[in-house]
């Protein structure tokens, strides 16, 4: 029952608040729709029983990223109506922008269309077991022992990411400086 | 789930009996519905009850000891010593027109209060009053808290962002920056305790310390020790507190991030801060100071153990919560680039060091504590003298 | 490994509609209580008693962005680290303390190469550039 409740709470967030992102037309208002947008896929994430997944959602993307978008934002330039985005950019509606949103909706269809598929039963891959989905285990131990045995690699690699990533950051902010010398 | 409100309630007959007699009646499985009932409750008691007199009496406290610190006298009209100040300050801000400003931007204007609000009651979900009282216990505790409150960060922007007024935009960028910088050395502060007691929940993380200092994880090893003093300044960081309250300094940008917000919201914003300071408290305690654990274990099984549970709790808590308000009255704001460099240079080097020093302490003597090794080694010596 | 049913998660529900119930309701009481008699100069945003210059939504020095940047980059760090940790106890017990412990000091050695990298090139600073902007 709660299982239910929360599902159709997050998926209309998401759902909803997806669409709105891209209707708006303020900038800002956009960036909050993408917000709860977060909040409603972190929702999913319980409801598939992925706690640690949905708080590393909320940790990274609403924590991190928005507060990232927001200050590009207040970076853009100085006139209100370039900073909320209020006026049409030319790339908005022209030959170009149209067919690749066109591919962009015709794969989003196909990979949608596959997963219906499967719930009607005409599905392409194996079928999973059905469990009781109100039910779910512990994943952070899991998690962890795989990122220290399995997967150790990859999680020494993304140090590396991050690393390059940290150094990225810190050449941005410094071109002021080097072309002073 | 060994821990929480309803696992604990279920221990007893009646609640059992309960369970079998309503599902009887409404012919189906009543456990999740009667949950939620219980849930309910007790969330409604917890935010009217608990929090927000807490928030209230935050501003009562703040003013009654910033007197006593500078020798005055504080409010003193209202109630026996001033104490139901907080009421008439209540009744006051629900009394004042609330004013947008012109030019506003009206959806954020009013988004950015909830968010605050709900950036901060959300925490208290997990937050361990005592072992049966806790909400829940969930298996990510200390993590969900952190992930959580960090809608309070954008909170704080967007209170900044909205009302088009420099000042309140100053605040607000300051404010946005330095929450989430501070977020580096807390979080990190809190992963060296993960370590050692090796769980995110926070039965998991209280039960692994004892009711007596020498068990408390502040005592644990010399790392342990740093790692408070690093979350604990990280902490008046992200709550905004003196000497880091920058985001709304009073002589420089009138009041920060809320300069424009009158009435109610204004009123939101300032509980939020000051649940958000208990709750930074309340973290603190049950992961160094041994959160609601009793000396000796008294009365473990019995319900008024609950009991003494909440007073360690509280009293731990809210000694904290006075130190807060002593620091914020004892010492003057810094500057910004201080503020960067105290928080890069200083607190988060330092967090690294500390949760390297737990890795090694933890893998060289098994994760035991320092006086346990000391009292180990005195038996041995004592022993192995003769 | 133990097993949870999805109902711990209702608390989490009930706190949120609970703050949204008791902001809503603060908003309305205020609509029914408070005075409304805005003047022209009453909605006017702050600013000391001068009538406001041009908007206050301007550019923004891009040390902010950075310092964003640095946060999330720290934030992943944390993310990867906390299932990791909170398993290294039972790694402890289990006597492979020792592979987990390289394993950690690895990950966390190449983060603050990279973090002493900018301590040394002074991207820690905050005043550096803060004088470059004044020379300007």
């Amino acid at each position: 029952m709660f299982l239910t409740v929360l599902f159709f709470l997050s998926a209309t967030l998401t759902i909803a608040s997806g669409i709105m992102v891209v209707v708006v037309r303020n900038l800002m208002h956009s960036c909050m729709a993408l917000l709860g947008c977060f909040i409603g896929v972190a929702g999913l994430y319980v409801t598939l029983g992925a706690n640690f997944i949905a708080a590393v959602q909320f940790m990274v993307y609403v924590g991190g990223v928005i507060i990232l978008m927001l200050f590009a934002i207040m970076l853009t330039g100085n006139k209100p109506e370039e900073k909320v985005g209020s006026f049409l950019l030319p790339a908005m509606g022209n030959r170009r922008t149209l067919t690749w949103g066109l591919i962009t909706a015709l794969v989003f269809f196909l990979s949608v269309g596959k997963i219906l598929l499967g719930m009607f039963g005409i599905g392409l891959g194996k079928k999973t077991a059905p469990t009781d989905p109100s039910l779910f285990e512990s994943t952070v131990d899991e998690i962890g022992t795989l990122l220290l045995t399995d997967h150790v690699l990859a999680f020494e690699m993304s140090s590396v990411l991050l690393l390059g990533a940290l150094i990225g950051a810190a050449i941005i902010a410094r071109p002021e400086t080097s072309k002073e010398k | 789930m060994n821990g929480g409100l309803i696992p604990y309630l279920s221990g007893f007959d009646w609640f059992n009996q309960t369970i079998k007699s309503t599902s009887a009646f409404l012919s189906f499985d009543t456990t999740s519905l009667l949950s939620f009932l219980i849930y309910a409750v007790f969330a409604s008691l917890l935010v009217f009850l608990v929090l927000m007199p807490i928030g209230g009496l935050g501003t009562y406290a703040e003013r009654k000891i910033s007197a006593d610190l500078q020798a005055r006298i504080g409010p003193n009209r209202v109630g026996p010593y001033g104490i139901l100040q907080f009421l008439a300050d209540g009744i006051k801000m629900v009394l004042k027109e609330d004013i947008v400003p012109v030019g506003a931007d009206r959806f954020v204007f009013y988004l950015a209060p909830l968010l605050a609000m709900v950036g901060v009651f959300m925490t208290v979900a997990v937050l361990p009053l005592s072992s049966g009282l806790t909400m829940v216990h969930l298996d990510i505790g200390v993590f969900y808290l952190l992930a959580v409150s960090s809608l309070v960060g954008i909170a704080v922007f967007l209170g900044g962002y909205a009302p088009n007024s420099k000042w309140s935009l100053l605040g607000g960028m300051r404010g946005a920056s330095q929450i989430i910088s501070y977020e580096i050395p807390v979080v990190i502060s809190v992963l060296a305790i993960v370590l050692l007691s090796g769980g995110m929940s926070f039965d998991v993380l209280v039960g692994s310390q004892g009711g007596l200092p020498h068990r408390w994880f502040l005592f644990h090893n010399p790392f342990t020790f740093l790692a408070f003093f690093v979350y604990f300044v990280g902490a008046l960081a992200e709550a905004n507190r003196a000497p880091f309250d920058l985001p709304e300094a009073e002589s420089e940008l009138v009041s920060g991030y809320h300069t424009e917000y009158t009435g109610m919201r204004f009123a939101f914003f300032a509980l939020a801060e000051y649940v958000e300071v208990f709750v930074l408290c309340a973290v603190a305690a049950a992961l160094f100071l041994g959160g609601y654990n009793v000396p000796g274990e008294l009365l473990k099984d019995h319900p008024l153990g609950q009991l003494l549970q909440l007073g360690a709790f509280f009293t731990k808590t809210l000694i904290l919560y006075y130190v807060v308000i002593w620091v914020r009255w004892t010492l003057p704001r810094i500057r910004v680039d201080q503020l960067m460099t105290i928080c890069w240079k200083y607190l988060t080097p330092i967090a690294l060091f500390n949760l390297v020093g737990c890795a090694l302490w933890m893998y060289c003597f098994d994760g035991k504590s320092i006086v346990s090794l000391l009292f180990e080694s005195g038996v041995g010596a004592a022993s192995g003298g003769h | 490994m133990s097993v949870y049913s999805i109902d711990v998660f209702m608390p989490v529900l009930i706190l949120i509609a609970l703050t949204v119930g008791v902001v809503l309701g603060g908003h309305f009481l205020s609509v029914f209580l408070a005075p409304k008699k805005s003047s022209k100069f009453q909605t006017t945003p702050y600013e000391c008693g001068e009538l406001p210059v041009g908007m206050a939504w301007s550019m923004f020095n891009v040390r902010f962005y950075v310092v964003g940047l640095i946060f999330i980059i720290f934030d992943v760090e944390s993310v990867l680290m906390f299932p990791v940790v909170s398993v290294f106890k039972s790694f402890n017990d289990m006597g492979r303390g020792g592979l987990a412990l390289i394993e950690v000091l690895i990950f966390m050695l190449i983060l603050i190469s990279g973090m002493a990298y900018c301590w040394r090139k002074g991207d820690l600073d905050w005043v550096k550039s803060y004088k470059r902007k004044q020379v300007e």
